[in-house]
């Protein structure tokens, strides 16, 4: 049964350019089977909820089922540049874009009512992105310098995400120029270090010399 | 310098004919599997079990060599026990960067208390050795144990990973020969009077516990 539902949320996937993340996309995947199990219906709504969840929980399986799918496109087009596996994970974005908002809308409803927005869905997709991204182009940061990569990354491709909901056109230029923004920081940031670090030795040097080190 | 059974296990620590870290610290071929894969068909469990295990033996190498930065701070210029710590403190650099590759190979998740680590270790390893090269000796013998028999544990848990993926058995291989470098750590710290320190077996029992909270903490965050 699971086999056979993953099966079908991976075709579902391909219809929601056309049918949105429905239960109606859910409904008819199965009518894009193989040609030796292809159902010539497609499923009943009774048959929906006991393959998905009732309700909205179908529609969220769906979203996170296409959500992981583009982490696997992701993969499929490796590349060491970092912008342009990210500017991948935009592209993929752009066939379903209508359905976007209320997608993202979906997934941040709390299911009990309380608190009245979950972050944590919106997090967890930007963090999958973010180090995805990361192990994609041979990142090798490792330690504290691990997080703050994806933390920096994930604000980045979620600034871009958004952006993307409202401006598609500029999308990816606005991608690239928070990466290039990113860099002139980091370099900044490297740039302090380094100096801070000569500015250490320079004490320890006067300590030593009055004796007190 | 050293005492003559000192000298005999240092030189076996760097005699060995084969070692499998050597894989990660001089490849033949960096896109060899063992090295640059990691395993995709175990279980969520096994996932998690492996990834908690990398983050912190990761975070107890970053730890020990904090330690002994500590310990190599306050008595690096001692005549015997100075270069005693700093070959001690080789071995561990040599392990924490074995340990980096693994963790960016199978994709584990560093412990967000590295810097805790780092501050800790060097804390624990710099007051030790104020209280005298007995009590740093100390200090090592309470850690390695604690490390030893961690990575004991480990090796019974791999068990269970499939041999299939080559970097399994290379893992294996690797926790091994760390495991008796710790140990050999440990016989060295005895050999130079550990248990002569002051208040031994309290020392012991709070170095002991510190590493045991600090392990199940790193476990998990």
């Amino acid at each position: 049964m699971s086999a056979f539902r993953s099966q079908l949320l991976r075709i579902a996937t391909s219809l929601v350019r056309t049918h949105g993340f429905t239960r109606e996309a859910l409904s008819r995947s199965v009518l894009e089977l193989p040609a030796d199990k292809a159902h010539s219906e497609p499923l009943s709504d009774g048959a929906v909820s006991s393959l998905f969840g009732k309700g909205e929980y179908a529609r969220k399986s769906l979203i996170e089922a296409w959500l992981n799918e583009g982490i696997i496109q992701m993969a499929s087009k490796p590349s060491s540049s970092l912008g342009h596996v990210l500017h991948t994970r935009l592209n993929y974005n752009e066939p379903v874009l209508p359905y976007l908002p209320e997608a993202f809308a979906l997934l941040a409803s709390p299911e009990r009512g309380l608190p009245p927005l979950d972050p944590r869905p919106a997090l967890k997709h930007a963090a999958r992105i973010a180090d995805e991204a990361s192990y994609i182009s041979g990142d090798t940061s490792s330690q504290l310098s691990w997080y703050t990569h994806r933390a920096s990354l994930a604000v980045m491709y979620s600034c871009a995400e958004l952006h993307q909901l409202t401006s598609p056109e500029t999308a990816h230029e606005f991608l690239d120029s928070l990466l290039t923004g990113s860099s002139a920081f980091e370099k900044s940031l490297d740039e302090v270090h380094l100096f801070s670090s000569y500015v250490l030795q320079s004490w320890k040097g006067i300590f030593r010399s009055k004796g007190i080190l | 310098m050293f005492s003559s059974s000192t000298a005999r296990r240092l030189s076996r620590c760097t005699n060995r004919r084969f070692l499998a870290s050597n894989a990660y610290t001089k490849p033949s071929s960096p896109s060899d599997a063992a090295i640059s894969t990691t395993p995709l068909d175990i279980t969520d469990e096994q996932r998690a079990a492996l990834d908690s295990a990398l983050r912190v033996d990761q975070a107890g190498e970053v730890a020990a060599n904090w330690i002994y930065y500590g310990q190599h701070y306050i008595l690096g210029k001692q005549p015997v026990t100075g270069p005693l710590i700093q070959e001690m403190w080789d071995q561990e650099k040599k392990h924490l960067e074995v340990m980096n590759k693994m963790q960016l190979q199978h994709r584990v998740r560093p412990t967000i208390l590295m810097e805790v680590a780092k501050i800790g270790g060097f804390g624990l390893g710099a007051v030790t050795a104020l209280l005298g090269k007995e009590a740093a000796m100390a200090c090592t013998e309470a850690v390695e144990t604690v490390i030893g028999e961690h990575y004991d544990d480990q090796l019974k848990e791999m068990e269970s990973l499939p041999s299939t993926h080559p970097s399994v058995p290379l893992m294996r291989e690797v926790v091994k020969e760390f495991r008796d470098d710790e140990l050999e750590h440990l016989d060295i710290a005895v050999i130079n009077h550990a248990q002569r320190a002051p208040a031994h077996a309290l020392l012991s029992t709070v170095v002991g516990a510190g590493c045991k909270v600090a392990i199940e903490l790193c476990k998990r965050y």
